[in-house]
């Protein structure tokens, strides 16, 4: 039995996992609200954020802030690159919606291919924004990075709270949501708004990468547990808000630390997959009741 | 009946395409038998995955319902059937069918509440199921001996007679497989597959008609099921080895874009595809990593361009409308 301590430390890095997911969460739906898609590849903007920016500190030795900044751009390009690539071509064919879920997973294997074959299949991290550290509070260690990561989470939402509900472009994504054909016949560019939303949901899910990458590490592969807990924290959230899908991102991560500490490491995505199951089955609409629509 | 009525009423919208295509396999088929060696064991994997494929095609292609999570039944009677030889000494048939029970059982746990979701949520739901399956045949050493695997899996056979030499599988496995797609063609042209059909168009058609959806999608769901089991199991018998990544997300992708190629929805297409596919990566092997990418990049431009698969080429020049795909 783990004591107090142990616990309440794991729970604290639960916290800035959660947060990272959370992020990843409002990257889903900004895109399901735009175009009702739900992109499966989305860990893969979590990925190639992180590994963008190791590139970009490491072959190229540019400061992090240019390193991310660059990063989060490029990412965004790769978003509006799938989108116009794939899932609008599909979009104006009317697939069918599982098609549409299959692309996107086909997509996230390519990109993970292609990955391998041009950055290498070994894992990689860089350090710490603020070296030094961590915090120490009697017995816990809390690292620097997790203020960076409540810090720049903090501002994201605000920027988003505020764009969604301050700017015309904003509010046009939002009329998009609500119904496409209003939209359009209000003199709404559609087709821009749907490859708006790609953009700023991949540097959403690009952002999330560079801030997890240096608690953790990133790879080829980190893209897929990275959605899945990203999905889940977008179902808990009730694909409604932006700050409703941050507490489900916490919420889930604090309670797979959680997990961590009483099964053991391995069946943290077990847990998390529970989870999912549970609320899908019993909250369809998210725990906080949301404003998601009925699917 | 003239010969061409039969054939468009046996094999529904493929016609004489799909004899052309069928007689093409055969004949690759008796090429690969005589001159053996590395392509013999492709076909018997594309034989295996065929059954998942026709298995998957219950669910997706008659029902329309999305299931993203089939591996994980394929796990089931792997493993089933290596722990239940290899630990216990079973016999293969035995353990093959005492698997595809067990996953029959999972599929109606599973299914029950699952299959209320519809679209995303029901996609992510057998999704999750999958990857579920997957980790615990990672983590769960004592029952699976995690990334190790199982090897030692003795071949299929009845009492004294073993299936050893790699012709006699590929026979086998075609013997089944075609068993399989029989099967299926019955079950489409019946009130059962009517019924399934009928739901895939519109579910509240097929409820104001009398059939009962949710009991239907169930249905659909075991069968599926209990075909990826057996593939599983055949998988487990033919290779003598399994391990947690056969069961992964790539035979999720393998499977679809197999199911894709095809032509989804139709009787021979699931097996067609599965053969095509598997060939496919053969075609262009230079490395592993070349293949995924192939199958991914394949597998986009199918869904963009020919979402009804090699079927639709079979239409060409047809006045038969192609019916809307089936909605998620």
């Amino acid at each position: 039995m783990p004591n107090g301590f142990e616990l309440l430390q794991s729970l604290i890095n639960g916290l800035g996992v959660g947060l990272v997911y959370g992020l990843i969460a409002i990257g889903f739906c900004v895109i399901y609200n735009a175009s009702g898609i739900v992109n499966f590849a989305q860990g893969v903007f979590v990925m190639l954020g992180g590994m963008f920016a190791h590139t970009l500190l490491t072959r190229l030795g540019l400061p992090m802030l240019a390193a991310a900044v660059i990063s989060i751009v490029l990412v965004a390009m790769v978003g509006v690159l799938v989108q116009v690539l794939v899932i609008n071509p599909m979009w104006q064919r009317k697939a069918p919606l599982f098609a549409i879920i299959l692309a996107t997973l086909a997509v996230q294997l390519l990109i993970e291919q292609i990955v391998i074959l041009t950055l290498g299949d070994q894992p990689r991290t860089y350090p710490e924004f603020t070296l030094g550290g961590p915090l120490k509070l009697g017995p816990i260690a809390i690292g620097y990075q997790l203020f960076w990561i409540l810090g720049c989470g903090a501002v994201m939402v605000v920027a988003l709270q505020l764009f969604f509900n301050r700017t015309r472009v904003g509010r046009a994504l939002r009329a998009c949501s609500q119904n496409r054909e209003a939209a359009a016949l209000l003199g709404i560019p559609v087709a821009s708004m749907l490859m708006l939303s790609f953009a700023l949901s991949a540097a959403l899910g690009a952002a999330a990468g560079i801030l997890i990458t240096p608690t953790q590490y990133t790879a080829y592969s980190v893209d897929g547990p990275f959605g899945i807990n990203g999905f889940i924290a977008a179902i808990i959230g009730g694909f409604g808000s932006a700050p409703a899908a941050l507490v489900g991102g916490t919420l889930l991560g604090v309670v797979q630390a959680g997990a961590i500490v009483f099964f053991g490491a391995g069946y943290k995505n077990v847990v998390a997959l529970t989870i999912l199951l549970i609320v899908l089955l019993f909250f369809p609409n998210g725990l906080f009741g949301g404003w998601g629509k009925r699917v | 009946m003239t010969l061409r009525a039969i054939i468009s009423t046996k094999l529904g919208a493929y016609g004489y395409f799909a004899i052309a295509l069928a007689v093409a396999i055969a004949l690759l088929f008796a090429w690969v038998f005589f001159k053996g060696g590395y392509l013999l064991t492709v076909l018997q994997l594309a034989m295996i995955y065929g059954v998942f494929c026709v298995g998957l095609n219950f669910f997706m292609g008659y029902t329309g319902q999305a299931s993203f999570g089939q591996n994980a039944f394929a796990a089931i009677g792997g493993y089933g059937s290596a722990i239940l030889t290899v630990q216990y000494g079973w016999e293969p048939i035995l353990a093959l069918v005492v698997s595809m029970a067990v996953a029959g059982v999972a599929a109606v746990v599973v299914g029950y509440p699952t299959l209320r979701l519809r679209g995303h949520y029901l996609a992510m739901a057998t999704f999750a199921l999958g990857l579920i399956t997957y980790d615990v045949s990672v983590q769960w050493t004592d029952l699976t001996q995690g990334y190790m695997g199982y090897s030692g899996i003795p071949p299929l056979g009845i009492g004294p007679f073993t299936v050893e030499d790699d012709k006699l599988k590929l026979v086998c496995l075609a013997v089944i497989l075609a068993l399989g797609v029989w099967v299926s063609s019955r079950l489409r042209h019946s009130r059962f597959g009517r019924a399934l059909r009928a739901i895939s168009s519109t579910e509240l058609g097929a409820a104001a008609l009398g059939i009962r959806v949710s009991r239907y999608k169930l249905l659909a769901f075991i069968i599926a099921a209990l075909y990826a089991s057996a593939a599983g199991s055949l998988f487990a018998h033919t290779v003598g080895f399994i391990s947690p990544e056969v069961f992964g997300l790539q035979m999720v992708v393998v499977t679809f874009t197999m199911l894709y190629v095809g032509g989804i929805g139709t009787v021979l297409g699931p097996a067609i595809g599965a053969v095509i596919a598997s060939l496919l990566p053969e075609v262009v092997r230079s490395t592993g990593r070349f293949q995924d990418i192939a199958y991914a990049a394949v597998l986009i431009l199918m869904l963009i361009f020919v979402p009804k698969g090699l079927s639709t080429l079979a239409s060409i020049g047809r006045r038969r409308p192609i019916k809307a795909g089936a909605e998620g």
